[in-house]
């Protein structure tokens, strides 16, 4: 008998659909899988056959033959077990034949039969739903999972569940085991007032200078560079970033979830992430977790902070090839891998947000405790290589802070009301650009510069004076007038006046001390 | 004249020979040209065997002649112990250095000149005072001998050069050796601007550690007085200041807060009777070469209550220090003073004090008063 039930594996970000075609035929006794299998898949059989054995379902000796379709596509994962035992069912016959047809089926097995959640069955299942497919099989833990991508899921915990529920006729079926349904709008039904982050910036006393720099860089998704010495706060400030910027939109949820699905990294009993990513690798970090890799890649550190904050803490002592590696992303919003099995882009669209000490003992500009000769500094600050640090828009310092100032006690500014700025600016900037690529004054380039942040005659007599008295390079130029643009936005003005331009000076990074 | 000084070139360039040996001999001979034509066996006489063998061993490979042309040609000049024109400063030291190498012109003789030294790593505060005291001092005809060292030493002679002053920078190493090279600039342009590069060191040598004392002895032997403008306790200030007292030079140091460990060595002095230097003018009285003292009364301030912009304006200049203030700091200031303000408006105020050049950016958003020396 020969028998076909659809599955699906991950390869990149997309999910594809795989046949899993089993046949039995008389011959030596055998379990033979082919398809261009992984490991563990390969292993898959072994499960199959003993959870059926432990079952009271012995298989029957003769040649099982089991083929992934399409054959040439690496397969990976543990999903396949529940298909290749429906399929050996069914081609046993112990099963009605058709009894799956057209329904996605997902699933590790375990020996006793039960039914183990796996990973990447968000971006599964939203590649069948675009092959047409509407009814799903999966483990229970990954129903709300599935039906996010619109399909009719079946949670399972058990073998024997599946073969009963599959000997039903269709009709009967959605009563004994009644399917998940997605109700798109859940995640956003929550009174958006409460905040599902744990932390806030009203926590943060002081520093409102770097607050303002988090406030702008989160309006023009600008990214940012905190130095400062050790104990100032700017763990605690990148923290807050997340919580000022605006919420995920479906879109965004949908994109960032799937990367977390396929690293099996959704919070568990939820199927959407609610929180923007916030992810602080630390700097032993290799280039192949940041990017991403393995023989068919996984998304990497800054793929998981797609839509998010990327927090490098300690940036110069991060190696730098690791740190060269941001330079594609940082520009194209996205990461290629190139390997032996393909080309891969995983989306990489990301705030980066590093914190660095200003000197190697951390007190500069402090010169009591700072006994950093200027070549330290300088030589400090050039670990991080240039063109990293052109894409970063603002520098700002986290001053110490001393014990006195924390007990005044009161509260800063709270992150709802830094966020309704930010959506404002955001908002503007939408309008500005419709019809372009540009989303975010970040993005502006030199050429687009003329056209979005005209000056009038004295705002030009101040930038030039600005440069003069503050000895700004060329490049600084550019960096200088994006954030000004966006300080114009947060303070709701069309024009780019001169006092937008004066304090993006100040967020300027100093070649030199 | 130029032959006998080609002697002294190789004289001074014998390994193994100091300032020591060289004063024995010229006991024993007279003159550099003696020395060069005495035997072996009579230079034994006079110095250690083995000393004598090497000098003998030395001369062979010595072209005396094209070394001491090649000199002139790199437009450096040399002065031995044996010259009219060796500085009467150095003469009247201890123990006066056998050679000094010289890139543009000596100091003028009998002009007052004030060893503006201290720290390397210095403070925006030491960087101000530096600047503001040896410029007032250069501007007013004093020339100012430092080591051309990173921090106070290079600030100050920056400062000369600006007010238009003459300065003269000792180095540790070969007057041909720019070191630290961060101070390229400005060791070009002392040369140009009149001033001189000294050493007693060949050109060529490198800047060995231990070359630095005395180099420190000859900038403290090269000026009337000397003004610590900031320093650590522990440094190497400490060794000018001991030889200036030596010398028997005045000592002056600029003090600074006790908190300050870049101005403990400072405060130190004073308590050890340094001269308290809290302007330029008490230096200068001492040289007598009193400044122009026209117009210094009408510099009363006259501030009256202003309103709006402006106050806000006077408020921050009053908050700023020559200690890096952070943006936090001085909001916080402000608004004790009763003085609210966005902190997007006090950015921006900031970076317009810095335009004018009232104020200063250091690090990414720490703050500095700058300008002009009306502090002192």
């Amino acid at each position: 008998m020969f028998s076909t039930v659809l599955s699906g594996t991950v390869y990149g970000i997309e999910g594809n659909l795989i046949q899993v075609e089993v046949d039995l035929s008389s011959g030596l006794p055998c379990f033979v899988m082919v398809g261009s299998l992984s490991g563990e898949v390969k292993e898959s059989g072994e499960r199959v056959r003993v959870a059926l054995k432990n079952m009271g379902i012995h298989l029957p000796p003769m040649h099982v033959a089991v083929n992934l379709s399409p054959a040439d596509l690496r397969k990976e994962g543990t999903g396949f077990d529940l298909p290749i035992a429906i399929g050996v069912l069914t081609a046993m016959e112990k099963i009605p034949l058709r009894s799956a047809e057209g329904m996605l089926v997902l699933g590790e097995l375990g020996l006793n039969g039960e039914i183990r959640p796996v990973k990447g069955v968000l971006p599964i299942a939203t590649g069948a739903f675009k092959g047409g497919v509407r009814k799903c099989i999966v483990p229970k833990e990954n129903a709300k999972e599935a039906s996010i991508a619109g399909l009719r899921a079946a949670g399972v915990l058990h073998l024997k569940q599946v073969i009963d529920y599959l000997k039903l006729p269709e009709k009967e079926r959605d009563a004994e085991l009644p399917p998940k349904m997605a109700d798109l709008n859940w995640p956003f039904k929550e009174p958006s007032q409460k905040s599902f982050y744990k932390v806030d910036f009203s926590e943060i006393v002081g520093q409102e200078g770097v607050k303002r720099a988090a406030l702008i860089a989160a309006a023009g998704f600008h990214h940012l560079l905190i130095k400062g010495p050790p104990g100032g706060g700017k763990t605690m400030i990148a923290k807050r970033i997340p919580t000022i910027l605006p919420d995920l939109s479906l879109e965004e949820n949908l994109e960032v979830s799937s990367i977390y699905s396929i690293a099996g990294k959704l919070p568990k009993g939820s199927c959407l992430l609610k929180e923007r990513p916030f992810l602080s690798p630390h700097h032993t970090i290799t280039p192949q977790a940041l990017s991403g890799g393995g023989k068919i890649p996984r998304p990497g550190i800054i793929s998981l902070a797609h839509r998010g904050v990327l927090f490098l803490d300690e940036l110069p002592e991060f190696k730098r090839q690791t740190i060269d590696l941001l330079r594609q992303p940082l520009e194209e919003r996205v990461i290629q891998i190139d390997r032996s099995g393909g080309s891969f882009t995983f989306p990489a669209d990301m705030m980066l947000v590093g914190a660095m000490n200003p000197c190697p003992c951390g007190y500069y500009p402090d010169r009591g405790r700072c006994r950093c000769t200027p070549f330290e500094i300088h030589n400090y600050l050039s670990h991080i290589s240039g063109p990293i640090l052109d894409r970063i828009d603002l520098c700002v310092d986290a001053p110490r802070v001393e014990i006195g100032q924390l007990r005044e006690g009161q509260k800063g500014e709270s992150s709802k009301s830094m966020r309704k700025k930010v959506i404002i600016a955001r908002n503007r900037q939408q309008e500005r650009y419709q019809g372009t690529p540009i989303r975010f004054n970040s993005e502006l380039t030199a050429g687009e510069m003329e056209q979005y942040c005209g000056l009038g005659e004295k705002e030009k007599e101040i930038l030039e004076k600005l440069f003069a008295s503050f000895h700004l390079s060329v490049r600084a130029y550019h960096k200088l007038l994006r954030v000004a643009r966006t300080i114009a936005d947060l303070e709701e003005s069309k024009q780019v006046l001169a006092k937008h331009l004066q304090e993006a000076a100040c967020y300027q990074i100093r070649d030199f001390i | 004249m130029a032959e006998s000084k080609a002697y002294q070139y190789w004289m001074h360039n014998l390994p193994g020979i100091g300032d020591r040996t060289i004063e024995k001999l010229l006991k024993a001979y007279g003159s550099a040209g003696e020395v060069y034509f005495a035997g072996e066996e009579s230079l034994k006489k006079v110095i250690r065997e083995d000393k004598a063998r090497k000098i003998k061993d030395f001369s062979g490979n010595w072209a005396l002649e094209e070394r001491y042309e090649e000199l002139l040609r790199r437009k450096i000049t040399f002065y031995s112990l044996e010259d009219a024109a060796y500085p009467e400063r150095l003469r009247r030291l201890s123990h006066p250095p056998y050679a000094l190498y010289c890139l543009g012109s000596l100091p003028k003789e009998g002009g007052p000149g004030v060893a503006v030294i201290g720290a390397r790593e210095c403070s925006e505060y030491g960087r101000y005072m530096a600047q503001a005291f040896a410029g007032e001092m250069a501007g007013a005809g004093i020339s100012i001998v430092s080591g051309m060292a990173r921090g106070i030493d290079g600030i100050g002679q920056r400062a000369a050069l600006e007010s238009g002053g003459k300065t003269y920078a000792v180095l540790g190493s070969g007057v041909d050796v720019i070191y630290p090279l961060s101070n390229r600039r400005l060791y070009h342009e002392i040369i140009d601007r009149g001033g001189g590069i000294l050493s007693v060191f060949p050109p060529g040598t490198e800047p060995k550690k231990q070359n630095f004392p005395e180099r420190n002895r000859i900038v403290a032997g090269l000026s009337d007085a000397l003004l610590v403008v900031e320093a650590r306790i522990k440094s190497g200030t400490w060794i000018t200041v001991d030889m200036a007292l030596e010398q028997g030079k005045n000592v002056y140091a600029v003090p600074g807060r006790l908190t300050d460990r870049l101005s403990d060595g400072c405060n130190l002095l004073i308590r050890q009777g340094a001269g308290i230097a809290l302007s330029p003018k008490d230096i200068m009285a001492e040289l007598t070469v009193l400044a122009n003292r026209k117009g210094e009364e009408g510099k009363k301030n006259k501030n009256k209550e202003e309103k709006g912009e402006a106050s806000y304006y006077n408020s921050l200049r009053s908050f700023l220090d020559f200690y890096p203030a952070s943006v936090d700091e001085i909001w916080e200031k402000m608004r004790k003073a009763g003085k609210d303000i966005e902190i997007t408006d006090l950015l921006h105020k900031l970076v317009e004090l810095c335009m004018e050049g009232e104020a200063k950016q250091v690090g990414s958003t720490y703050f500095v008063k700058q300008g002009k020396n009306d502090a002192l």
